[in-house]
């Protein structure tokens, strides 16, 4: 296949080209409820190019080989009119030349898991919050996701990595007359198929939450100092900072990257926030980004300064600040763009108790549900929460929703506990999805959160 | 794929193949600069088959492997998803007008032109301006066994227009799309910069109930919980809070909604659905009464009734059409339009929020109807006048409670980033402020 790409190569007469072909192999098997509805294996392939040339840059998808010729010449009319446009010509900051094959070492090789034990798997999973009354239906899912890509460039670099990814996840809903509420539930990884062994614990944990928020209260919409768990931190942690370490997203906002300037206090003291896609075992590793460069550990914040950010070799160039290795594609369908890998709160000192002891009153807020950017702003949803009084985990709470603001939330970050968890599945929307988005946190305690209410 | 088909009936007792051919291209302008061109040339081909009750599922990108492809199928049969429906057989469908074939000569650089018209007319503001152009033409095609060969061309062309509040990253936009390369009219341009001009002082606003005013661009947040409640799927599962209230009065009687896939007069019309089945105007909602769900072939036979045509291969994050598998979707929802344009809604408000971006929309509790949105931007109204953006604004709600509330909706339909949509304005809205 490299050859085949270094053939490609040679028809795009641009200043730099690349090309990357990926075949994408999915396994999915899915239950809603009780009934199987989804099951198989199937592959997918496709081609990305990008070529520099009079100073712009373009980019080009295509899925059959036919079309190789045709793509090459558009993209290098695209980069020349991108070119003529621009005031200051696109670079690229130099990388190393890699000719390397990077297989992902795996504790148990999904693709050597046979479809009947992930079935069985899947299904006994599903079981779990199913043998319970109150629970109305599930939707549960095996996904597995293996992108074997190619990528060659102009320059010399010939990269083969796959990427393998597995989850078991879910939604479980629970009824009582006209009240619904959801609980979703996930586990997997990017180092094999024993992530998701035994679940049955996990469900059956997910499923008496589901059960309990029947009978849990709305929280009142309003302004509240909180702790947020791991998993909600994480998240906190992705949306209200790491989308605004991505170049890309600030590049043409002049106003946001004079704010987001490194040297910048954006956080309280005690914040330090790394993007470390380079440690082992997570479900955000990796070693080459999709244009061949080797992502490195990324330090964001140093308590509260802002002192590096997420590239590409573009980007990298246009802010004259190191490459990072953060340029990511969902798969053969999508240019990259940059991404954050493993994002995290580093821990600090404090323990769970002292959290709750600082905090007097509050909420205790618990695992994340979602979120969502835009510019300044963000929200995230949680599965469910308590009422704290007095440094005491009260009532169970439900319909939390907070929203925030980059440069006032990660100010009011007044405690970070020593209890660091990472995420096991990802799943970040940035015009492509991004399965590996791995984010983290220990406990922490945010002030004056806005929360939406019910 | 005829061939496809001819080996997939040796092999089973119904086959079904469904392609989709599309070729796109992408200009954008961020801070008024050329930025980007992305093209892609993608396509795809899917097969179901159905053997004694059980479906077999299988897709590839390039047809050069027929055999893998069924073997696929076949390999999935094994698994035992229950199939007890079956394809249907449509001809005679109506001749849409979906195609416009001067797409395919829409150049980048005529793209390139009229982003940076609208960028210099935008940059009339003190704000941060960005434009987007796209083509986007495809050929689709559903066959089966029963005789069914359906094809749909359709083209489209589009065009979206912002202006952000500096170091905010957030502001107002808007959204044009036709059949052919058209400019974006200067009525949406002016009013991109008049609702940007009005917005862009810093105010604070004490929360509480309040009326809110739902714009084109964040009605997505209502609608997606509709169709799970609506949605025959939703039925099946007894997760809809709308079962057995067929006939019932479930909304204001202001709200009439209907699926409308026949209407060509915008991009995308659609004679038949995404499993051959032939596609038709569906009232969802008549006055406020619930008139019906809306089904597939699947969850047709699994309630005892007829596919309504609209079953489609969509999800809600997924977009590579040829790896999913039809379920139901309101693909061409619409509202009944109201009597007064959004300015006249916005002097009705006494006090207020317009809503013009939702954040979060996806994190509430959909199956419920529950929202709790952050508000991206919010414009605080006081008697009928904008006095500019309120930030850390959240707005929630039960849509089951929110849509008993409407003011009224506007008289016009938007092309959005969903599809075309009205304003709507609600009353006795909860919000959470920081003010």
């Amino acid at each position: 296949m490299l050859d085949k790409l270094k053939k490609i190569l040679t028809k795009i007469d641009a200043d730099y080209a690349d090309i990357r072909y990926e075949i994408k192999k999915d396994t999915v098997i899915s239950f809603n409820g009780k009934e199987l509805s989804q099951i198989g294996s199937n592959s997918t392939d496709g081609f990305v190019v990008r070529a520099l040339k009079g100073g712009g840059f373009a980019t080009a998808v295509f899925t059959k080989e036919d079309d190789a010729d045709k793509i090459a010449k558009s993209v290098v009319e695209n980069a020349k009119l991108i070119g003529k446009n621009k005031t200051k010509p696109v670079t690229l900051t130099k990388t190393e030349i890699v000719r390397e094959t990077f297989m992902p070492e795996l504790k148990e090789d999904p693709r050597k898991i046979s479809i009947e034990e992930k079935l069985d798997i899947t299904r006994k999973a599903n079981e779990v919050p199913l043998s319970h009354k109150e629970i109305a239906t599930t939707n549960v899912t095996y996904r597995e996701t293996i992108r074997e890509k190619s990528f060659v460039t102009s320059e010399g670099s010939e990269i083969r990595e796959d990427l393998v990814t597995v989850s078991l996840a879910g939604e479980i809903i629970a009824k009582d007359s006209n009240l619904v509420q959801n609980v979703r539930v996930a586990t997997g990884g990017s180092d094999g198929f024993y992530t998701i062994r035994n679940p049955e614990k996990n469900f059956e944990d997910r499923t008496q939450i589901a059960i309990s928020l029947l009978k849990a209260k709305p929280v009142p919409g309003g302004v509240y100092n909180c702790i947020l768990n791991p998993s909600m931190a994480g998240v906190f942690t992705h949306e209200a900072f790491g989308h605004f370490s991505e170049a890309d997203i600030i590049e043409n906002l002049p106003a946001m990257r004079e704010k987001m300037k490194l040297g910048s206090k954006l956080g309280s003291d005690v914040l330090n926030i790394v993007d470390n896609a380079t440690l082992a075992n997570q479900l955000g590793f990796y070693k080459y980004d999709d244009e061949g460069v080797k992502v490195r550990h990324t330090q964001l914040m140093k308590n509260g300064v802002l002192i590096g950010r997420l590239h590409s070799r573009r980007t990298a160039a246009e802010f004259s600040e190191p490459i990072s290795g953060h340029s990511v594609a969902e798969d053969f369908r999508y240019a990259p763009i940059i991404r954050m890998g493993t994002i995290f709160i580093e821990p600090g000192t404090k323990t769970l108790d002292e959290l709750f002891a600082t905090l007097g009153d509050g909420l205790y807020i618990v695992d994340a549900k979602g979120g969502q950017t835009a510019g300044e702003n963000f929200t995230f949803g949680a599965q469910y929460g308590y009422i704290v009084k007095n440094g005491k985990k009260a009532e169970t709470i439900r319909d939390i929703n907070i929203s925030g603001n980059l440069y006032k939330t990660l100010l009011g970050i007044t405690a970070v506990g020593n209890d660091l968890v990472l995420s096991k599945r990802g799943g970040c929307g940035k015009g492509q999805m991004n399965i590996r988005s791995c984010s983290g946190a220990p406990h922490i305690i945010a002030q004056g959160l806005v929360l939406g209410g019910a | 794929m005829e061939k496809l088909l001819e080996t997939a009936k040796k092999v089973c007792n119904q086959a079904e193949i469904y392609s989709i051919d599309n070729k796109q291209n992408v200009v954008s302008f961020e801070n008024a600069k050329l930025h980007e061109i992305d093209t892609k040339f993608q396509s795809g081909v899917s097969i179901r088959i159905i053997k004694d009750g059980k479906l077999g599922f299988a897709y590839t990108r390039n047809l050069i492997n027929r055999e893998e492809l069924l073997q696929n199928a076949l390999n999935s049969l094994k698994g035992g998803v229950g199939a007890e429906y079956e394809f249907p057989f449509t001809k005679d469908l109506p001749k849409l007008n979906t195609y416009d074939a001067s797409i395919e000569s829409v150049s980048s650089n005529q793209m390139v032109e009229e982003c940076g018209r609208v960028c210099d007319a935008l940059k009339k503001t003190n704000g941060e301006v960005s434009a987007t152009a796209y083509t986007y033409f495809e050929t689709i095609r559903a066959m089966n066994t029963k005789g069914t060969d359906v094809t749909n061309k359709s083209s489209h062309f589009g065009v979206y227009s912002s202006i952000s509040y500096p170091g905010s990253a957030s502001g107002i936009s808007r959204v044009s799309a036709a059949k052919k390369f058209e400019t974006m009219p200067d009525d949406l341009i002016n009013e991109t910069i008049e609702f940007y001009n009005l917005s862009s002082k810093e105010v604070s606003a004490k929360g509480g109930k309040m009326k809110v005013l739902f714009m084109p661009n964040c009605i997505y947040a209502l609608t997606w919980r509709i169709n799970s409640g609506t949605s025959a799927k939703s039925v099946y599962e007894k997760i809809s809070p709308l079962t057995n209230k067929v006939g019932e009065k479930i909304f204001s009687d202001k709200i009439t909604i209907y699926d409308d896939p026949l209407n060509d007069k915008h991009p995308g019309a659609r004679a038949f659905d995404d499993e051959g089945v032939a596609a038709s105007k569906l009232n969802i909602i008549e006055k406020g009464v619930l008139k019906t769900f809306y089904c597939d072939l699947n969850y047709a036979k699994k309630l005892n009734t007829k596919s309504t045509g609209h079953g489609y291969r969509t999800a809600q994050w997924e977009t590579d059409t040829i790896t999913l598998k039809p379920t139901p979707a309101l693909s061409y929802m619409r509202f009944q339009t109201g009597n007064k344009s959004f300015q006249e809604l916005i002097k009705s408000i006494d006090r207020g929020i317009i809503i013009e971006g939702a954040l979060g929309a996806h994190s509430g509790n959909i199956p419920n109807g529950d929202l709790s949105i952050g508000a991206n931007p919010a414009l605080y109204v006081e008697n009928g006048q904008i006095l500019g953006q309120v930030k850390d604004v959240m707005v929630a709600c039960n849509i089951y409670e929110l849509f008993k509330n409407v003011i009224d909706v506007s008289d016009t339909l938007y092309h959005s980033y969903s599809g075309l949509m009205p304003a709507i304005l609600f009353d006795n809205v909860s919000v959470a402020t920081k003010g």
